[in-house]
This record gives structure tokens, sequence and C-alpha cells, in this order.
């Protein structure tokens, strides 16, 4: 039986598709401004015999599809466990969001917080202050790595942010330097965030941002705990969601018209 | 400062925070077996706590930097003096609290009232019940009572003792205290003022603590260096620099920034209208009464803090600052989160302007760095409009 | 719904802002409640009382006026109907759950403060609350900072504003403190009504709302089974007219409800499926038109069991009960009763847990939602240690703070779908 798993972030759309619990296909691109086309314009023409959504615009989809949703956190805690088994504590910074997910002893879903209500210390913040700098995103940790010390960021908005990053270049403030203060502001709204549930314990790192080698090292860094990213940092949600599909189609048969909420 | 002027108070602790120099103060003491009681606040009855031979320390903290451990359990929306506090607590790095034997509070802001609650496990605490209505008839006997509570449990926490006549010792001891501060706050109320914020800082902090025994020398000195000052012609800013009444929420520490851009644009402050400046020190404890914890009670209860309903001797205390201090300008400066003085804010405003037709500006902040220019506009334009 | 417009007129309401809040409130109880599937039939009373909510239930109050007896409205469980009742008045709880003219609250209150003031502000400044405009008296309380400084601000623009002072702890002294503000207040209220406080008078005042918590209090045990027979937003619906309806008519219609309710349970008849999930939500009062949560939750797949609320179980719990005795007992009573209250603007304040737990186990909930509205210090502060506790014993909860605008309602899905993914263990 081949699970899909389906997850409408609000800047990119990842599908992935697994068979005996093995991925067999993993695509993404960008959402756009029409999340629903975006969406079915990456599962076309694949053959799936359940399909789950989950992210931002998994509703949507779900008029259309009629399939089974399931949150974000859920997808999540589901895709980390299944990838590493010791799982208990992780941190996933995407698009527009920051989410932090507590594991009990069972695996399950115990606590969570989440940061979906300001963009500044997501992947929107990065992709804004690369682009006031010159940088492609590709240049950006990189140059953030290369810097001898960090500036100091004091806005917690994104848009001041911005203001203040043209500001500290204008009186010549080096790029690199300027980089690096930007990672490090948003490390450190996303461990203020973790440390809320989860003041200790090893932390699964995931979500687009992850894929930032300047961000992992500075989240270690910062927690001083061990760290462990995926391979495919940004799939873990997709990645979930087809493990539920997996689930729903083994209970029902495997047929997608009867599968019910 | 110029060369030519000696600080008022000339030690190893003159230009850095005031409150180094109160911890080193508190740490004599403990070395001479005093007992320390961690207060909160301007409303804890400093003349009982001096009268049973204690000594208090002020707990409010004004650093950034334990904010974030103290994000982990409390609110990000909530006070920075209330989540500072906390934090160093949590944290364990607070000097002043790790002195203390005992924590004092009342029941002010819901904030604190509540943050209290996360804290009475640790040390000894007693948390007072403050009245909100002072103008009610049983106030006065509803704190007097209060007070009493708190001489019990200090009592019983640290074998301590004091008489009424001991009290009404203190009551005198201190009233002696805010006569000499109200002496030294005729300076800045002159034009132009001879001493700026950060040594009236020096002494506000340094007196709250302590005696008018204490105080009386070190005051003493500063007052006649201030009237040399004066003699001399010294000013610490020009005459004609727009005077500043800052009101509202204690500053302190990180907070302080918002003084040091009223002066970065060309201001002066000459009056400070909060428990971390004059008030602590403007009303005097009736002597002689025959029931001196009757007589603080009283006393107290004129603070106009916004805690009171509906505290409109806030505004007629701010009348007579402006009409001593003469300020050009009036700056309400709101902690963020502090939904009293926030909202109260706005008759304060109503009232400068209106009845003394003064530009006004209120200032909600907190203690970090990322606002400080958007302050710095609104200030600048305020001074502009002097 | 006759033409009310002369009586909305002579109230001196802006017909334009009024007309303009009826037809939002319409449309949103059209979406919310009339579109829910196997209401009881004795909802169809509270479906007619929202109907004619500034209709015919004003026109009563007008009509009590003309005939010498005062209007009293009040924000806060802390006044005691009792004693309004008493002076032959009307008690009304007055709207403040709708976000209307935040702009002219926002003139004169900040931004950032909770929207149950802002709410009772833009009502007060748009002039479209009848209730308000109606009233003889407007209490305000000294509960929390908020609220309390609000008032302040408030006073110069309604007819007659008396403040009740409350205590902040639960000693004697915090005791003695409530029964002297209720002792001023019923000053207040036979000067305003002309009329004496006797002991006949008040032991009627007692009855009469005993019997209206008795009746909710026998709704509220009814939705202990499973599937439970009535859902959480008409539940909700019917804590919230408890505050404005004719207090007899309520008690009558609420045991009609109940009924028939018993009636569903014998059957094992109920609004949801067996098995749905079972919330119990903690926390802030919801004011009408509030349904933004209950409504999110219930269309996510939950039923809503309980509400440990002033618009709720809090509001209600307790009985203030007929010793005998003369005014000055029955005073007593009151202020025992009123005294037990656990808001959370009290220190230390205890038994709040204490009761989310007993109510999760006797309405067989499977989580709780604690929710407050946004810079509610108070609650927010509480919820930390509450949260703590409740997890401690295996008790899942789910932390909200939200106003009233629909913004954050994606985010607040989403927050409770996992919650309630997380309770069902799937």
């Amino acid at each position: 039986m081949r699970a899909g798993g389906l997850d409408i972030g609000s800047r990119t759309v990842k599908f992935v598709v697994i068979e005996d619990g093995r991925t067999v296909l993993a695509r993404k691109a960008l959402t756009s401004h029409d999340p629903l086309e975006a969406a079915r314009t990456l599962i076309a023409g694949i053959q799936y015999d359940v399909i789950v959504a989950t992210g931002y615009g998994r509703h949507l989809l779900k008029e259309h599809l009629d399939c089974p949703v399931i949150s974000e956190i859920k997808a999540f805690a589901l895709g980390a466990k299944a990838i590493h088994a010791p799982c208990r504590v992780i941190l996933d910074i995407g698009g527009q969001d920051t989410k932090a997910i507590c594991l009990n002893e069972s695996g399950e879903m115990a606590k969570f917080e989440m940061n979906d209500k300001c963009a500044a210390g997501t992947g929107r913040f990065l992709e804004i202050m690369a682009n006031a700098l010159n940088y492609t995103l590709e240049e950006f940790p990189k140059a953030a790595l290369s810097a001898e010390h960090a500036e100091k960021i004091n806005s917690m908005c994104t848009v001041f942010a911005e203001s203040e990053v043209i500001s500290l270049t204008a009186r010549g403030a080096s790029r690199s330097d300027v980089a690096l203060g930007i990672h490090k502001a948003i490390v450190s709204r996303s461990t203020a965030l973790l440390k809320r549930i989860a003041p200790s314990g090893e932390v699964f790192f995931a979500g687009g941002v992850a894929l930032n080698e300047c961000i992992r090292a500075l989240i270690a860094e910062d927690l001083n705990r061990p760290v462990v990213v995926p391979p495919d940092p940004q799939g873990v949600g997709a990645f979930g969601a087809a493990l539920h599909a997996q689930k729903v189609g083994a209970a029902t048969g495997g047929n997608n018209e009867t599968v019910l909420r | 400062m110029s060369r030519t002027v000696e600080p008022l108070i000339n030690d190893e602790y003159t230009g850095g925070p005031p409150t180094k120099r109160v911890l080193a103060h508190l740490q004599e003491k403990r070395r001479t077996g005093m007992k320390i009681a961690g207060v909160y606040c301007g409303y804890a009855p400093t003349e009982l706590i001096l009268a049973m031979g204690i000594a208090p320390a002020t707990l409010c903290a004004f650093s950034n930097a334990t904010i974030e451990a103290a994000e982990t359990v409390l609110p990000a929306n909530l006070c920075p003096l209330i989540k500072s506090s906390y934090g160093f607590i949590i944290t364990d790095t607070c000097p002043f609290y790790g002195l203390s034997d005992a924590v004092i509070g009342e029941t002010t802001c819901d904030g604190k009232k509540k943050m209290f609650e996360l804290i009475t496990d640790l040390k000894p605490t007693w948390i007072m019940d403050l009245p909100q209505v002072p103008d009610q008839e049983e106030a006065v006997a509803n704190w007097a009572a209060m007070i009493r509570k708190l001489q019990r449990f200090l009592e019983t926490t640290f074998g301590a003792h004091a008489t009424d006549d001991a009290i009404e010792a203190a009551i005198r001891d201190i009233n002696r205290r805010n006569a000499m501060m109200r002496e030294v706050f005729e300076f800045p109320a002159g034009r132009p003022t001879v001493v700026g914020w950060q040594e009236i800082y020096d002494l506000t902090f340094l007196a709250q603590g302590s005696s008018g025994k204490e105080m009386e020398p070190i005051l003493a000195e500063a007052l006649w260096k201030l009237e040399q000052r004066r003699d001399n012609g010294y000013a610490y800013r020009p005459a004609d620099t727009p005077r500043v009444m800052v009101t509202g929420c204690p500053v302190g520490g990180d907070a302080e920034k918002v003084f040091r851009i009223i002066e970065e644009a060309g201001g002066v402050i000459v009056a400070l209208d909060a428990c971390s400046g004059f008030k602590p020190y403007m009303t005097d404890t009736a002597e002689g009464t025959g029931d001196p914890v009757r007589a603080l009670a009283e006393r107290y209860l004129k603070i106009p803090c916004s805690c009171m309903t509906p505290n409109a001797r806030r505004l007629t205390e701010m009348t007579r600052l402006i009409e001593k201090f003469r300020p050009d300008a009036v700056i309400d400066i709101v902690l963020q989160a502090c939904h009293s003085f926030n909202i109260e804010s706005h008759k304060v405003g109503e009232h400068v302007g209106r009845y003394h037709g003064l530009p006004f500006l209120k200032i909600v902040t907190d203690f970090s760095l990322s606002d400080v220019e958007q302050v710095r506009t609104r200030v600048e334009a305020l001074l502009e409009s002097c | 719904m006759s033409d009310y417009t002369q009586m909305w007129s002579d109230l001196g309401l802006d017909l334009k802002g009024h007309d303009a809040l009826l037809s939002v409130l319409g449309g949103a109880y059209q979406d919310i409640f009339l579109s829910q599937k196997n209401r009881p039939e004795g909802m169809k009373y509270f479906d007619f009382v929202m109907s004619e909510v500034h209709g015919l239930r004003i026109k009563e109050l007008m009509d009590a006026k003309a005939q010498g007896r005062i209007v009293v409205g009040s924000y806060c469980v802390f006044v005691p109907e009792e004693l309004i009742l008493a002076v032959d008045g009307v008690s009304v709880g007055l709207c403040a759950g709708a976000e209307f003219n935040f702009e002219g609250a926002e003139e004169v209150v900040p931004r950032n403060l909770c929207p149950l003031i802002k709410s009772a502000f833009g009502f007060k400044r748009g002039l479209v609350c009848p209730y308000l405009e109606a009233s003889d008296i407007v209490v305000g309380e000294n509960t929390c900072d908020g609220k309390k400084k609000s008032y302040e601000v408030l006073g110069p623009m309604v007819k007659d504003l008396y403040i009740i002072d409350l205590p902040q702890m639960k000693s004697d002294s915090g005791r003695m403190l409530l029964k002297e503000e209720y002792r001023k207040f019923m000053t207040k209220l036979e000067e305003k009504s002309g009329r004496k406080i006797t002991a006949e008078n008040l032991k009627k005042g007692i009855a009469t709302v005993d019997a209206k918590r008795q009746a909710v209090k026998r709704l509220a045990e009814l939705r202990k089974t499973d599937p439970a027979p009535i859902s959480g937003l008409d539940a909700l619906l019917v804590n919230q007219v408890f505050f404005y309806d004719d207090p007899t008519r309520f008690t009558s219609s609420v045991n009609a409800l109940c009924d028939e309710l018993e009636e569903r349970v014998k059957k094992g008849e109920g609004v949801f499926p067996k098995g749905t999930p079972r919330v119990l939500m903690s926390g802030c009062p919801m004011a009408v038109p509030n349904w933004k949560v209950p409504f999110i939750v219930e269309t996510s797949g939950a039923v809503i069991v309980g509400e440990e609320s002033c618009v709720g179980e809090r509001g209600t719990r307790w009985l203030t009960g007929d010793e005998g005795g003369g005014v000055a007992e029955m005073l007593e009573a009151i202020t025992e009763r009123y005294f037990k209250i656990d808001c959370a603007v009290f220190t230390p304040n205890p038994s709040r847990v204490d009761h989310v737990r007993d109510m999760f186990g006797r309405y067989n909930a499977g989580g709780v939602i604690h929710y407050s509205l946004q810079f509610c210090h108070p609650y927010i502060v509480e919820s930390g240690p509450v949260e703590a506790n409740l997890e401690g014993s295996g008790i899942p909860v789910l932390r909200l703070e939200t106003d009233y605008s629909q913004e954050d309602s994606g985010q607040i899905k989403t927050r409770v779908e996992a919650f309630l993914e997380r309770i069902q263990g799937k």
C-alpha cells in the first residue's frame, strides 16, 4: 500500500509517499499564492492508496480531496519519532512559524508550544534579512559562519529589524557580522520557546530552517544539549502525515473514498 | 561631571549603578549580624522594620538579563520589573534576595500578586493585604492591622521585637531623614538645577532602606556640596535647558535608558515622581499620636500609587510638584503590561495638559534596547514642542 | 421582532451603530447556534430570548422603570443579585463580549487591555447597549487592575457608577471587608430605589436566585453522560442568559430544558456521537456574545462538558441558602456564599485548581482547556501553576490566550486540534 502525506505550509508544499514504511517519493514546491493549485500540481499523476493532509492549508485541501487531516504538530511528532526513535523533544522552525513539541515515554505528543503570530524568528525572517544584506539564501549562513563577531540585533519585529540591519550596514558594520547577528536572533527566540516546555534533553531539530548550517551550529551551541537533524528536515511533517495515512489505510483497507475523519 | 564639582557621594561606587552601593551597605549590616528583610514596594513600612532591628532590602530588579529565564515560567506579556525580579530569583543570582532572611510583599498589582505565589515557598514570606481604596473609612484601620500582622510575622521569624516607643522613635528618625531628602530636592527645583538624576538616584536608592541616623552625615555632606554648587554658580545644564518631570512606574537599571535619552535629546530631569525617586520621601508620619502603627498606616496610604483607586492624590501631588519644580514637559513612563499606570496615564495627561498647559508624553517601554530609537524620536518631538 | 426604534431612540442609542451590531449578532447566531444539529427543543426559548435581546427584554426593563423599579447593571458575579431583587430591582449583566467600536474604546483606555473591558467601553462610547443606557446604577467592582482603573474612566460616562470594593485575600479581614461593602451596597440600593430591605423581601430574593442556580446546576449535572445531551455552546448560552433574563421565567425554562435532557439521557441520545472527546473549559468568563473558542472546539470534533468560569460553574456552584433569621443573618449568609468564589484576583487561590480537578472527574472529561482573555494577568499567571498541577496528576491541559477577533481563529484551531489528537491518543 502506498501512503501519501501532504504538508501544505505557508511557504512550501511537501509531498511524501511511503510504501511499507519506506519513503519512495519526496517532492516539494513553493506554495505561492494558490496553495490548492500548488498541492494539486505536486500530487498530480502520483499513485497512492490513501493520503492525509497537514499544515496550514490542510482544511483547504480536505474540502477538495475529502481526505483525513491531522495537525502539523501531530504530523511532526509522528515523523520525528519514526526517524529518530529516542526522540522526546522536537524543535521545528518553519517558513512562518516555530513549534516546540514534547513527547512522552510512549512517543505520544504531550506538550507543545507554538509561535505562529509573529514571523520574527522564522524562515521568513531569514529570507527578508538575506535580501536586505544582498545575500542569497545559500550564501547567507556561510557569510554568518565566517564572521568574527556578531552585531546585536535589538528589534523584535521583522520589519523594524530590517531597518536596523540597513542602518547597521550604512554605519559601516560588516555584512557578515550582521548576518551572524540575525542568525543568533532567530536562535535565541526559538530556544526561548523550546525552554518553556523542555528545559533539558536531546533536541530533534527540523523544519526548513534546519537546512541552514549556521542555525544548526548556533542551536547546538545555545542549548548546550545534543541536537539531531534528520537528512530531510523540511519533509518531516509530510512524512509524519504519510505514516498516519499508512495507519488509516491499514485500518480501512486502503480505499481513500471510505476514509472518514 | 565637571572637574570643579565633587560628587555628592564620593566613594568607590561613584559613577556606577546606585544599587552597588546599597548592596555594600547591606553586606556590611549583614556582617554585623543584622537580619535582612527583602521588600518589593514603597508600601512596606520601613519604620517598623528598622525599629525591629531589621534592615530592609529592595528586591525590585531592573535588569533585562534575567528576563529570558523568567519567561520560561511567566508570560512574556508581563511587567519587566516583575519578570526581572523573578528571573533573578529562579537563577539564584540576586544578591539582595540572597541576603534576605525573609521576604515582604504586598497585594499591589495583579502581576506582583500572582508572581509572589510562585516564590512563597522559597523563603519565609509575608504578603500584606494592602487596601485598594485609601479614602474608605476603614482603610487606615485595616492597614494598621496589617502592619501589626507584619510585626507578628517578623517577631516569629526573627525573634525580633519592637515596642510602640521604639516604633515612635523610628518614625521620628525617618521623618528626619525624609525632611533632609526634601531639602536635597530643593536643588533640582532651582533654575538652573545643580544636580542630575544620577546623583539624585545615588541618594534615593541608598536612603530607602536606611535610617535617618545613617543618612544624616551623608545627606549633610550632600547638602553642603549642593549649596556650594549653587553659590558657585554651577549649572548641571544651562538654565534654558528644557526641564522635564518624569512620573509613573519605578525606573532603574536598564530602564534608565529613557533618562539618558532625555538628556541626549537636550532635556534635563528636574523631578522624579516615582517610587524610585521622590515619592517615598514626600510625606511625613504624624508624631506623638500615641498610636504609632495607626500613624504609619495613615502615612503610607497617602502614597499615590496607581494600584490605589481612584488615586486622586496622584493629580494633586503632580500639581504640587509642577508648581514647585516648574518643568517644561511631563513624561509618564509606563512599564510594559502595567495596566494600572497605563490606564491612569490618560487622566494624568489630561490634567497636565488642561490644568497646567504643559506638553505631555506617555512612554510605554521595557528593559530591552529594542525601542531606543522609537523612544528617542518621541522625546525629541516632545522637547521640540517646549 | 417588533419595531423598537422609538424605544431605542428614547434610550439615546446610536441607531445606525446599533443596527450594525444587531445584524452582526444575528448573523453570528445563525452560523454558530442555529447551524448545530440535534439541538434540544428547550433551546428554542433561548433562541427567542436572543432574538429579542435588545427588544422585548428591554421593553420589560422600561416597563419596570415606569413602575418605579430600578435597573441595576453589573459586570461581575461578585455583585449580589439577592440584594438587588430585595429592593424589587432588576439585575442585568452588562454586555462585554464583542469587538465593537474598539477604536472608540482605545481613545480612553490603552489598546493593550482585556477585550472584555474594551468591549464595555466600545458599547458605551458607541451608544449601542440598551442595557447600559437603561441602567439606573452601573455597578463596578475592584477585581483586577484593568477593571479597577477602567471604572475611574467609565465613571463620568454613566449616570451613576457605584464601586464595590473587594478583598484580595481570603482572610478574616477580607471577609469583613466584603460584608461591609455589601452593607454599603444595600444602603445604596435602598436610597436609589426608595425601598427598604427587609427580612421578607431579602428572603424572597435569596430564594429566587438560588432557584436559578439550582436550575443551572441541574443542567450541569446532565452533561455528565456520554453522549452529552446538549452542546457546550448551548449550555454556555444558557449560562450567559442567566445574567439578564427575568429570573423566574429563566428558571422554569431551564428546568423544562432539563426535563427534556433527562429524557435524552434515558434514551442515550446526544448532540455528538458517543465517544466524542470531552473537554472542560476553565478560566476567564465568556460574556455574551463571545462564542469564539467554544465554536472552534465543537466544530473540531469535541464536546464541551463543563465550564469552570464565572459564566458557568464558578458563578453558580454555591447557594446562599436560607437559614432563617433577619437581615443581618442573611447578609452574613450572602457574604459567606460570595466569599467562596475563587477568581484568580485572589491570592493565594488554591481552591480553584481543586475545583477544576473535581469537575474533570465529575463530568468525565478527557482534557482541560485553560482559557484566558488577552492581557488578563491574574488568569494568565495563574494558568502556569494550574497547568503544572493538573498535568502532574495526569490531566491533559491546553492553555489558550486570545481576544475577540477572528484573526487568530486558524491558530486557535490548530492548537485545539493538536490537543484533541493528544487526548484521543490517536
